[in-house]
C-alpha cells in the first residue's frame, strides 16, 4: 500500500471500536493449512488475545484468495480487510491497542530487530523444509495445500506453489544450502532469542509484546507440528527456557479452549 | 668498533626484537593479549620468512572515496580491518570474473568462501575474532540487527542503485560498464539489474500484483524506518558496542557507507541518511580511522577522541612505543649497513692510504 493510502486506512479505522464480531480468515486446519500458514496464524491469535480483543476464528479453503496480500492469516474487521501482523499490529494501534507503548527508542529498534530475526531465519526455515526439502514436499505439503481441490487442480496448485517458494528461496540465497545448515540456522536463532529471553517472563520483562506473540506462534507451531523427521522440534526442545516460556503463554491466554489444536 | 659489534648484535639476532616486543606484552591484560600477540606475531612472521600464504579477497574496485563499491565486499574489508587480518585484495574489475565469480570471495590454501557471514565465520575459526568482548545478549542483538538490515535496508539499496531508472543510468551503469572488460560491459551491469529487481519483487511484492511501483513507497518507508531505529540505537556512541568496532559496526558500514558517498542523482533515502548525523559520523570515522593510507603511527595519533578506558589508552600507547621500537631498530639496521665505518672494516687498507694523505699534505 502506498503511504497516502496507509495513512487514509487508518483514519478510518480510528473511526470506529473494535466490533464484536471481527473475524481471523485462515486455511483448513485438520487437512490443508501448513506449519508456516499455521504459525504465522497463532501468532495473530495470540496477539489479539494479549491485547484483550476478541475474534472468531473461521476456516476457509480458499483464505489465501481471499487475503489482500496473497498471505494468510487475515482478519476481517468491519468493512475493512488486514492481512499479515505487521500491518494488523498496526490497525489495533489506529484502533487504540497496543502492547509496545511502554518501550523507548531503543528498546523498539530491538524489538522489531528481533521480529525480523525471526521472519528472516524460523520462518524462511520452515518454507523451506516444507518446499524444498523433496520428500516432505511430496509426502505432506503437496497433499495438504492441495486436499480440497480435485483433479488436476490440485496438482497444479501445488506445483505452482513450490516453484514460487522455491523461487523465492533461489533469490535469498538459501537455495544452495542443505537441510543440515538450515537445521543449524534455526538452532542459532532459538539461541538468540533464548538468550534475549534469559531468564525473564518476557522479551521485555514485565509485559508481553508483539514479539512474545510472534516467537509462540512460531514456536508452539514447531513443538506440535508432526513433520517427516522429529529433528526440527528437538532443536527448539534443546532451549529450556524457550519451552516454559511457550507454556507459560499457553496457560496465560489460551486456558479457556484447553489445549490448541494446532493441525 | 663497538658500533660494528652491536651492529652484529642486531643484524645476527633478530630475534631479540620479538624478545623485546614480548617483553611489553607481559604489561598487558590476557584478555587484550591475545589480539595484540596475534598482531604482533603475524607481524613478525611477515617481517621473518612468507610461511603464512596470505589470505586473497576477490572483490569490486573502490570509488568516491570507499575502498569497494559492492555492498558485501565493504563488509568483509571493514571486518579484516576491525579484527587485523591481513588480506590481500584483488579487484575483479576489468576481468573475466566480473561476470563468473559471486563476490566477494576469500581464497586461502585452496578453500573458497563466499557470502559475508560465511566469510565472517570463516575469519572468525582463523582466529580474527573482532566479537571476542560481546556477552552472549549482545551476541544474539548482534544476529537481530543483522536480519533487520537484510529485510528492511537492503531492498531499498538495491532499488536505489539499481532499479530507480535516473540513478541506474547516470551512475550505477556506466560505473559498472566502464570497469568491466569488453564484451562483459553489456552484460554485467544488466544481469545485476535484473537480479535485484527479481529479488525485490518476490520478497516485497504481494503476489497477485507483480509491480514495482506498488512496492516502491513500501521499502522506501521500511528503509528510512530501519535507519531511524539504527540511529536510535548508536545514540551517541563511535560503535554499536562501546569503543571498538565488531561484526555488527562492519554490516551496518558496509550497507550505508556506499548510500553516503556515491553521488546519487536522485536519492530520496541519501538525503534522509544525511540528515542522521550519528551515522554518518559513525562511517566517517570508520573510514578515516581504517582505510586511509597514512602511516600506522599516524593512525594510532589521530585515533579515538571519545574518553578511552584507560586501559585502552595503555594499550594504544604501548602499540604506539612497540611499532617506533621495531622501526627504530629496521633503521638502525640500515644505517649499520651503509655507514662508512662499515665499509671501513672490509677495504681497510685504501681507506687508510686516503687518510693518511691529507695529513702527509698538511705537514
Amino acid at each position: 500500500m502506498s503511504l497516502a493510502a496507509e495513512a487514509f486506512v487508518s483514519q478510518i479505522a480510528a473511526a470506529e471500536p473494535w466490533p464484536e464480531n471481527a473475524t481471523l480468515y485462515q486455511p483448513l486446519k485438520e487437512d490443508q493449512i501448513l506449519l508456516s500458514d499455521s504459525a504465522s496464524s497463532l501468532a495473530v491469535q495470540t496477539f489479539l488475545r494479549m491485547c484483550g480483543l476478541p475474534v472468531l476464528v473461521s476456516c476457509r479453503a480458499n483464505a489465501e484468495y481471499m487475503s489482500p496480500s496473497g498471505k494468510v492469516p487475515f482478519i476481517q474487521v468491519g468493512n475493512q480487510v488486514v492481512s499479515e501482523l505487521g500491518p494488523i499490529v498496526q490497525f489495533t494501534k489506529a484502533k487504540g491497542h497496543s502492547l509496545s507503548d511502554g518501550l523507548d527508542d531503543v528498546q523498539r529498534a530491538e524489538m522489531k530487530a528481533y521480529m525480523e530475526l525471526v521472519n528472516n531465519m524460523l520462518l524462511t526455515a520452515e518454507l523451506y523444509i516444507q518446499w524444498c526439502d523433496d520428500y516432505t514436499a511430496t509426502e505432506i505439503s503437496r497433499p495438504r495445500y492441495s486436499s480440497p481441490y480435485s483433479w488436476p487442480l490440485n496438482h497444479i496448485l501445488a506445483y505452482q506453489k513450490q516453484w514460487e517458494v522455491r523461487r523465492k528461496m533461489n533469490v535469498i540465497g538459501w537455495s544452495g544450502k542443505s537441510l543440515e545448515q538450515v537445521y543449524e540456522d534455526v538452532s542459532q536463532c532459538c539461541q538468540a532469542l533464548s538468550q534475549r529471553l534469559g531468564t525473564q517472563p518476557y522479551f521485555f520483562n514485565k509485559q508481553p509484546t508483539e514479539l512474545d506473540a510472534l516467537v509462540f506462534g512460531h514456536l508452539f507451531t514447531i513443538l506440535t507440528t508432526q513433520l517427516t523427521n522429529d529433528e526440527l522440534a528437538e532443536k527448539v526442545k534443546s532451549y529450556t527456557n524457550l519451552l516454559s516460556f511457550c507454556h507459560r503463554i499457553e496457560h496465560t491466554y489460551f486456558k479457556d479452549r484447553g489445549r490448541i489444536n494446532a493441525a | 668498533m663497538r658500533k660494528t659489534r652491536v651492529g652484529a648484535l642486531f643484524c645476527s639476532c633478530r630475534l631479540a626484537r620479538i624478545k623485546t616486543l614480548s617483553m611489553f606484552l607481559a604489561f598487558i591484560p590476557p584478555c587484550r593479549r591475545s589480539v595484540l600477540s596475534w598482531r604482533c606475531a603475524l607481524g613478525c612472521c611477515c617481517m621473518h620468512t612468507n610461511m603464512a600464504e596470505p589470505m586473497e579477497l576477490l572483490c569490486w574496485g573502490g570509488d568516491w572515496d570507499l575502498p569497494s563499491v559492492h555492498s558485501d565486499s565493504l563488509i568483509v574489508l571493514a571486518y579484516a580491518k576491525f579484527s587485523g587480518a591481513k588480506l590481500a585484495v584483488k579487484s575483479i574489475d576489468w576481468t573475466w570474473r566480473t561476470i563468473t565469480a559471486s563476490v566477494p570471495q576469500l581464497h586461502y590454501e585452496g578453500s573458497t568462501v563466499t557470502e559475508p557471514a560465511q566469510i565472517l565465520n570463516f575469519l572468525r575459526k582463523q582466529r580474527f575474532n573482532a566479537d571476542y568482548e560481546l556477552t552472549a545478549k549482545q551476541g544474539a542483538d548482534t544476529m537481530a540487527y543483522i536480519a533487520l538490515l537484510e529485510e528492511k535496508l537492503r531492498p531499498a539499496l538495491l532499488h536505489t542503485f539499481w532499479v530507480d531508472a535516473e540513478n541506474y543510468v547516470n551512475l550505477t551503469r556506466p560505473w559498472f560498464t566502464s570497469h568491466s572488460p569488453f564484451p562483459l560491459n553489456f552484460f554485467v551491469p544488466g544481469r545485476q539489474a535484473s537480479l535485484a529487481l527479481s529479488r525485490i519483487l518476490l520478497t516485497k511484492a504481494e503476489s497477485p500484483l507483480l509491480n514495482i511501483t506498488e512496492v516502491e513507497g513500501k521499502i522506501y518507508s521500511e528503509a528510512k524506518e530501519c535507519l531511524n531505529l539504527l540511529s536510535h540505537r548508536l545514540g551517541n556512541f563511535h560503535f554499536f558496542f562501546g569503543d571498538t568496532p565488531t561484526s555488527l559496526d562492519a554490516f551496518v558500514f558496509g550497507h550505508i557507507a556506499p548510500l553516503i558517498k556515491a553521488p546519487l542523482p536522485s536519492g530520496q533515502l541519501q538525503k534522509h541518511l544525511n540528515q542522521l548525523d550519528n551515522l554518518c559520523q559513525f562511517c566517517n570515522t570508520i573510514l578515516k580511522n581504517y582505510f586511509t593510507d597514512a602511516s600506522a603511527e599516524k593512525r594510532m595519533d589521530c585515533s579515538l577522541t571519545a574518553p578511552h578506558d584507560p586501559v585502552d589508552a595503555n594499550l594504544q600507547k604501548l602499540t604506539q612505543l612497540v611499532n617506533k621500537e621495531s622501526n627504530l631498530i629496521e633503521k638502525m639496521d640500515d644505517n649499520l649497513r651503509s655507514s662508512p665505518q662499515h665499509r671501513h672494516e672490509t677495504k681497510p687498507s685504501a681507506r687508510a692510504s686516503e687518510r693518511n694523505s691529507p695529513l702527509l699534505s698538511k705537514h
